[in-house]
């Protein structure tokens, strides 16, 4: 909302200066977006070209010839509106253009001198208007200041103002509310009733009983009357706030909607029935509206109409048909009451955001219903002449007033501070809220009829609050009890938070950096990955991001892309993040990827980026969580994002834990700068929490007797699962078995190629004795019969 | 033969030897079984009793000096000789490696663990909830209607999915609805925060679609507006790390809070960088205020036993402020130079 500091003057009797005004409009929950004050524009002067001539290297420039009262300056010049002995507004070198943001420096323009500028609106961020230099109209002398020239002394504040005050989305009401804090008194305003009413109007209303959104119309018929340019006054106040003058009927609704925020309409009578009503609409119908566009209506619609056509979306914009224009002779002025919500969802669904439905749908002060159609009456007498008609209306304007019983100690218990309940009343009463105290500690408090956003108690307690000021709430720090400490130390999330920082400090640790991507994948990725159509986004932002992501993986691909492209060597990334099942279910995962880092350093040789390598990490991930991946179920992966021969699934018992292999190469294709890339998926939200969460200790005693290493070799099955093997002999027995490390295989036509011949080193040690040569034989023995028998395997001597 | 004349031509010799060999030959020369000191020894049968114990031991003192001269000399040569042989494996001591930097988080990872745990010293557990919500939780039950102009506040994002109240998911636009969840499904006294992903439609240096809040409830029987200043206060001394804050609260406007009010902190402008907590400038860091009693109804809680407030602030903000940052988008893709140069080591995080 926008207006200037003489026309908040027009309402508020105040001594505040402007930038006073700006900070006590913030106070009061009314936030300041900006005060534009123009006193710094008088070093800008009026300037008349004396002359000028084509530029001789450019076609669009001209060189002028500038006088500015005690100088001539040559001004390069590309506006296409230079005339010779045309005023226009100059600026010096030196002198800094609001508008572009730059400081004037005296220099050459394909190669010819410029001394200076004349400045368009933009470039004084008048107006967006960039077409030609400003010409200053009238007689002023050479040298005049801009501020006088272009009348700028009145300042402009634009605010904010919050959804529920509709109330302050007029100039009276911004300066009922600045008089209820104190700075000074609202202005009375004396709309005179128009007395010379001499005919019935041969227009008259109906509202139809068929859920539109009207319940209340009033209208006046003028006659003969002489539509025109707006006077100055009208003119200058709509362009002050930038709103564009059209012509003195179409201003005054304007104005009258700005200035008392009453928005009113006026149709041109003589393209108009004689019967006019408020219905609802339905699909065949259309309107061409003011703003050129056509609009599709439907049954939820509410139309003026006559007994032929729509003639205006109800309170959102009017017809192009009806509207007045210069030639307009008879007009007749509609003012009426529509429902917030049905305006609101009507204005939503057409895309149409004006004046009037921004007030509309935050509900509007009934009183004034009469009073706007009176001023606009005067005022249209006043500028238009002519004669006007009685009123004429249909349907009921409920003026009852909500009464709240307030309880003062209410305020207190919310706000924290005390406040008398005589200062209370006085900010109710500043407010023109109503009071009558009853003996039991409350008071009933009337609502003024522009106040539809007080509806309870606690909505009284904010209006004190919000006068009285938030600065005198005092700052009281509670601190935290025992039993808030123990409920953090159980809390589930908690812990899951803390398990998310080491798996980061792992995945850190290994040398992958963190990055943190869209929730979106695009619906190439999305078809690819075969993910769920339930995810899939009415109004993306773009094909990109049409979807919820299934998966991390294109996210991550592109950014090793880009990485590469930007001639960057190291790519691991990772992301711990949610990836969509369903609309109904995600899930939070670690995924990293990593690409070959080709490194042609001599002595520093990077690890060969392998399956294995990547095992490597997984084992290092999982037991910075307490895990060891042998402990998992590991099987050949089937998901198809994959090289099927490079990928692996660990799972325990049923549910998933990580997925990881070599990125399958029909992925790859469309990311030409990657090559050899492996990708983690690991499901730790599926790991139990509380062991992940413990601190990682290794349990075991160390036994102080000797320790024994013996190495074995056995032939298997080309695809028996080592995992097996390992979990099998570490439970033949677990007093004295204490380590398994593999750490051959041999492959060979010798064996069969259905065979694989696998070495490992079993570390065997007693914790209570040192074993003598005949126990570890023994023990040797018995690994030997069991692997062999368990798995059918062979020992190699 | 006179002893100290032995001991100096032992050591004369012995000083001149310089390999293995020359001491081993000075070894037997001198203590070999026909060695100058042993033919002295043998000597010594030839003397009175006297004379053996006095001669006796200068004989024996002779013998153990000469001994360790030759022990030492070896050591010496020995070490000298490995030493000859390290040198010619030296190697090119500064062959430089790969340029590498650590690998580190997103800033914004710092910012979580800070903020979960500033706050978690003040009481506060986190909870959590769904980023693709119903209109139900992000929406009605927090008191902004259909058709009301609050929904205007914030850009949706629509799934085409739709809820059993056959409306349309939604991405949630705040963490606000963890709120409901949370109330709905816990008793009173209720203090929680809940961070994560938050989504609107708009898109440019400081709007992000995608971008993380932070969500903070305190429901007790008595939690009022000046405890709320107080915690907000005492979160933004901790978090921005300055001990004398200026702060402004303001009334705003969120259809489930009432009082509402915006809270902002001082700043300033020095030599191109921001300052915060003193100045003149106001910087808007988060939004806040008592529960409305109409969200506390909607989610089954006796508004006259209980109140308490809330407060939403944007996490990719308050880092930007932090560290000095300016363009939200940069945080979302994933431009490890970026990350490199923004983000923290294993030693800061």
């Amino acid at each position: 909302m926008k207006f200037s500091y003489s026309w908040l003057c027009d309402h508020l009797d105040t001594k505040l200066s402007p930038p006073e005004i700006a900070e006590t409009l913030t106070n009061i929950g009314l936030e300041l977006e900006s005060l534009t004050d123009y006193s710094s524009y008088a070093q800008f002067v009026v300037a008349t070209i004396v002359d000028f001539k084509k530029h001789p290297n450019a076609d669009r420039l001209n060189i002028c010839t500038v006088e500015n009262g005690e100088k001539t300056f040559q001004v390069i010049c590309g506006a296409p509106n230079v005339k010779k002995g045309m005023k226009g507004i100059f600026a010096a070198d030196g002198m800094y253009i609001p508008g572009t943001d730059i400081t004037l420096k005296k220099g050459k323009i394909r190669g010819e001198v410029s001394e200076g500028m004349l400045l368009s609106e933009r470039e004084l961020n008048l107006s967006d208007n960039h077409e030609g230099i400003i010409e200053v109209q009238g007689n002023l002398p050479n040298g005049t200041d801009a501020v006088t020239a272009l009348d700028l002394n009145d300042p402009i504040f634009e605010i904010g103002v919050t959804p529920n005050r509709g109330d302050c989305l007029s100039v009276r009401g911004i300066a009922r509310d600045l008089s209820a804090k104190g700075i000074g008194t609202l202005k009375p305003i004396n709309i005179k009733k128009p007395t010379s009413e001499e005919f019935e109007s041969p227009i008259t209303w109906s509202i139809h009983n068929d859920g539109n959104s009207c319940s209340f119309v009033v209208s006046r018929y003028f006659k003969d009357i002489k539509n025109s340019i707006s006077p100055e006054w009208l003119q200058k106040k709509l362009l002050s706030i930038g709103l564009r003058p059209i012509n003195a009927l179409v201003d005054i609704t304007n104005f009258i909607t700005m200035d008392l925020g009453r928005p009113l309409h006026v149709f041109d009578a003589n393209k108009i029935g004689n019967k006019l009503n408020m219905r609802l609409s339905n699909d065949r119908e259309k309107l061409l509206a003011l703003d050129n566009k056509e609009y599709s209506l439907n049954d939820t619609t509410t139309v003026i109409a006559d007994n032929k056509n729509p003639l205006a979306i109800a309170g959102i914009i009017g017809g192009n048909d009806s509207g007045c224009t210069l030639e307009t002779k008879n007009v007749f002025l509609e003012v009426a009451v529509f429902k917030p919500s049905m305006v609101a969802k009507t204005g939503r669904k057409l895309g149409i955001n004006s004046d009037a439905r921004y007030r509309f749908e935050r509900g509007l002060d009934l009183e004034i219903v009469n009073d706007g159609l009176d001023y606009a009456t005067k005022l249209i007498n006043e500028i238009c002449g002519g004669s006007f008609s009685k009123k004429v209306h249909a349907g009921k304007l409920d003026l009852n007033k909500n009464i709240i019983s307030y309880k003062f100690d209410f305020f207190e218990k919310i706000i924290g501070i005390e406040l008398s309940e005589k200062d209370q009343i006085k900010i109710l009463n500043n407010l023109l809220f109503e009071t009558k105290e009853n003996k039991d500690g409350t008071c009933n408090v009337t609502i003024p009829s522009w106040r539809n956003d007080i509806k309870k108690n606690i909505d009284l307690i904010e209006e004190i609050i919000r006068i009285h000021g938030y600065d005198k709430i005092k700052t009281n720090y509670p601190t935290s009890s025992s039993n808030e400490q123990k409920k953090i130390l159980n809390s589930l999330i908690n812990k899951k938070y803390k398990v998310i920082k080491k798996l980061k400090k792992s995945l850190i640790s290994n040398n992958f950096d963190e990055i943190i991507t869209f929730s979106f994948q695009s619906l190439q990725a999305h078809e690819l990955l075969s993910g769920d159509p339930s995810l899939k986004i009415s109004n993306s932002i773009s094909e990109d991001h049409a979807f919820m992501r299934s998966s991390m993986l294109f996210n991550h691909l592109e950014s090793l892309e880009n990485n590469r492209k930007k001639g960057l060597n190291k790519l691991s990334v990772f992301e711990i993040g949610p990836v969509y099942n369903n609309s109904k279910l995600q899930e939070n995962i670690l995924f990293a990827l990593t690409s070959n880092n080709k490194n042609q350093n001599k002595y520093f040789e990077e690890d060969n980026l392998d399956y294995y390598f990547l095992t490597k990490i997984i084992s290092k991930i999982l037991s910075s969580v307490n895990f060891d991946i042998k402990q998992f179920n590991i099987t050949r992966s089937s998901s198809n994002i994959f090289h099927p021969g490079q990928s692996a699934d660990l799972h325990m018992g049923k549910n998933l834990i990580v997925r990881y292999g070599k990125i399958h190469p029909l992925i790859l294709e469309n990311f030409p700068k990657l090559s050899n890339t492996y990708g983690i998926e690991f499901y730790f939200e599926n790991l139990p929490l509380d062991s992940m969460f413990r601190r990682n200790k290794n349990s075991k005693n160390e036994s102080n007797f000797q320790h024994s290493e013996k190495d074995f070799s056995f032939i298997f099955d080309k695809d028996q699962n080592l995992y097996e093997v390992y979990r099998f002999v570490l439970g033949i027995d677990k007093k004295l078995i204490q380590k398994l490390e593999f750490f051959d295989e041999y492959l060979s036509s010798e064996i069969g190629f259905d065979k694989k011949s696998i070495a490992f080193k079993v570390t065997i040690q007693s914790l209570e004795k040192t074993l003598e040569e005949k126990d570890l034989e023994q023990i040797h023995q018995n690994i030997i019969d069991k692997v062999s028998n368990k798995f059918d395997a062979k020992i190699r001597s | 033969m006179d002893i100290n004349q032995v001991l100096k031509d032992a050591s004369k010799e012995i000083g001149l030897a310089n390999s293995q060999a020359d001491i081993q030959n000075l070894k037997v020369s001198y203590l070999g079984k026909k060695g100058k000191i042993t033919e002295l020894l043998k000597s010594l049968k030839d003397l009175s009793l006297e004379e053996k114990k006095t001669i006796g031991a200068q004989i024996n003192s002779l013998r153990d000096s000469v001994d360790s001269l030759i022990k030492g000399k070896l050591l010496k040569i020995k070490k000298d000789e490995i030493n000859s042989k390290l040198l010619n494996e030296s190697i090119d001591i500064s062959f430089p490696p790969p340029s590498s930097i650590d690998a580190k988080v997103h800033p914004i990872s710092k910012t979580f663990d800070e903020v979960i745990s500033i706050f978690g010293s003040m009481g506060y557990a986190v909870a959590e909830g769904p980023d693709i919500e119903t209109d139900f939780y992000n929406f009605s039950a927090l008191n902004i209607p259909e058709d009301h102009p609050a929904r205007e506040m914030q850009d949706t994002f629509y799934i085409e999915d739709k809820d059993e109240e056959n409306k349309p998911f939604v991405l949630r636009t705040h963490t606000s609805p963890v709120q409901i969840r949370t109330m709905l499904s816990q008793e009173p006294p209720i203090k929680i925060i809940a961070p994560g992903r938050t989504y609107r439609c708009d898109s440019d240096a400081t709007h992000s679609p995608m971008f993380h809040q932070v969500e903070g409830l305190f429901i007790s029987e008595n939690a009022n507006m000046s405890d709320l200043k107080g915690t907000l206060i005492e979160f933004c001394k901790q978090f921005f790390e300055v001990q004398d804050l200026k702060v402004r609260f303001r009334p705003s406007y969120f259809p489930f809070t009432e009082p509402s009010a915006e809270m902002d902190i001082a700043y300033h402008v020095k030599n191109n960088s921001l300052h915060i907590g003193e100045g003149d400038k106001w910087l808007e860091i988060l939004g806040c205020g008592m529960v409305n009693p109409v969200v506390l109804e909607n989610c089954k809680i006796d508004n006259s036993i209980y109140q308490g407030f809330a407060f939403g602030m944007g996490l990719d903000r308050i880092t930007m402020l932090k560290h000095g940052l300016t363009d939200i988008r940069s945080f979302f893709n994933a431009n490890l130079n970026w990350i490199n140069q923004n983000g923290f080591g294993l030693g800061d995080y």
